[in-house]
């Protein structure tokens, strides 16, 4: 046995990783040869240092909580089969709930980001959120007339309310939600089976300065602020699409008015 | 998810939150990164346990190593960084040998100091065999299946981790 022979086995030879015969042709080289055998004590003592100073390490109590409750919560949004109703709209439904149980555990983590990823996990998690089935809207109205008053009294502002059916993104319905420590309007729209949360809330004294666009496990977030209103959009639809939709919720109620 | 199934997946899986801790922590290198990816997989774990066949012992544990390995080498490439990797750096390195000059022994968290870095500087394939191996003590096929490469391979990655870490501890001259 040459000694790059012998350097290539020895790892596992320590590991208990050779064959009988092969074991058995490192210890007698080992015996016969000294530089090797040197090696081998190298090799030891290396083993020895490794498990000395890189301990297995213990889950921090914290995240194990995290990790348990993350758990049930998935386990318990996570449908099984005999629930998942057949057939129509609520075969996506399902699914979407299936994803919005992976949402949270992403949600969960968000919360201990900075400021602004707090609100970007809280936007993920509303939109998620609302994918369940009865979560979506408070109120069903294609009719954004219909929509709009139905925010007077429930919140402290008059949200602008437009449906873009014309354009093909037409308009479900609203619902309260509550972000950035906030009652928000929340509008929902429909691209083909893609749904599309548009959150909005008076905008505070610190604007945030043009468009930003983020994509969270397979959801697109898009926030701006205009007219003294903070946006934030957020949907599976595709990011470009989506941008578009922007465009047109910029325009509001002159490209809502135009027909395609 | 009936409760039955979140039992039996908190009884064989959640048991092995440890060993998948340490994977995180040894492949991320920092706490944040770490909890994410051991979140993530947790609920992966979730998702596929209905697939799961093993024994609730070492093969849930490699189970789950492998789905925390997956799911550590995605969060890096969605960050769009080499957030896992580090090129072992022959200039870097040097400076962890301290030599042998008289009452120049490092003391104890020297030593322990300048082993992590030797095992940070290492690539993410190297440093997962060593974690795998020598804290998990994984056999070379259990290494195989969780990292998807062939028992060749970690063979050879295995023997090149530990010839580094050596070289970087200046234990004692290698290759002769």
């Amino acid at each position: 046995m040459t000694h790059a022979e012998l350097e290539r086995q020895l790892d596992a030879y320590l590991d208990g990783e050779l064959a009988p015969e092969e074991s058995r042709a490192v210890a007698g080289h080992l015996k016969a040869c000294a530089a090797c055998a040197r090696l081998r004590a190298s090799r030891i003592r290396l083993r020895d240092a490794i498990r000395e100073e890189l301990p297995g390490l213990q889950t921090p109590e914290g995240l194990r909580r995290r990790v348990r409750a993350a758990v049930r919560d998935a386990a318990a949004l996570a449908p099984t089969p005999s629930r998942v109703a057949p057939g129509g709209a609520w075969r996506w439904l399902a699914l979407a709930a299936s994803l919005a149980a992976f949402g949270f555990g992403g949600w969960a983590l968000g919360q201990r980001r900075a400021a602004l990823e707090t609100l970007t996990g809280q936007v993920l998690a509303s939109h998620v959120r609302s994918l369940m089935p009865g979560h979506l809207t408070d109120v069903v109205s294609s009719d954004q007339h219909t929509v709009k008053p139905w925010f007077n009294g429930r919140l402290d502002f008059s949200p602008p309310v437009y449906d873009f059916a014309g354009r093909g993104f037409p308009l479900l319905g609203g619902r309260l939600d509550y972000l950035a420590g906030r009652p928000v309007a929340a509008l929902v729209y429909r691209r083909r089976e893609h749904l599309i949360n548009l959150f909005l809330w008076p905008a505070t004294a610190t604007p945030l300065g043009g468009t930003t666009s983020t994509t969270r496990q397979g959801y697109h977030l898009v926030r701006w602020t205009a007219s003294g209103y903070s946006y934030v959009l957020a949907s599976d639809l595709n990011l470009s699409e989506l941008t578009d939709f922007h465009h047109l919720l910029e325009r509001g109620g002159s490209a809502a008015a135009a027909p395609r | 998810m009936d409760s039955s199934e979140l039992e039996r997946f908190e009884a064989v899986v959640l048991p092995h939150l440890d060993p998948a801790w340490t994977l995180a922590r040894y492949l991320t290198r920092n706490d944040q990164d770490a909890e994410d990816v051991v979140q993530e997989a947790s609920l992966r774990a979730l998702r596929h346990f209905s697939g799961f066949r093993g024994n609730p012992g070492r093969e849930a544990r490699a189970w789950l190593l492998a789905i925390v390995r997956n799911a550590a080498y995605s969060l890096s490439k969605k960050l769009r960084t080499d957030a896992l990797a580090t090129e072992f750096d022959e200039e870097v390195h040097s400076e962890a040998v301290s030599g042998d000059e008289p009452g120049a022994a490092l003391d104890r968290e020297l030593a322990r100091d300048a082993f992590r870095r030797a095992l940070d500087r290492l690539g993410p394939e190297y440093r997962e065999v060593i974690v795998l191996r020598e804290l998990e003590e994984l056999s070379y096929k259990e290494i195989s299946d969780v990292t998807g490469v062939p028992v060749g391979t970690v063979m050879s990655r295995l023997s090149r981790a530990r010839r580094r870490l050596a070289a970087a501890l200046g234990s004692e001259a290698e290759g002769r």
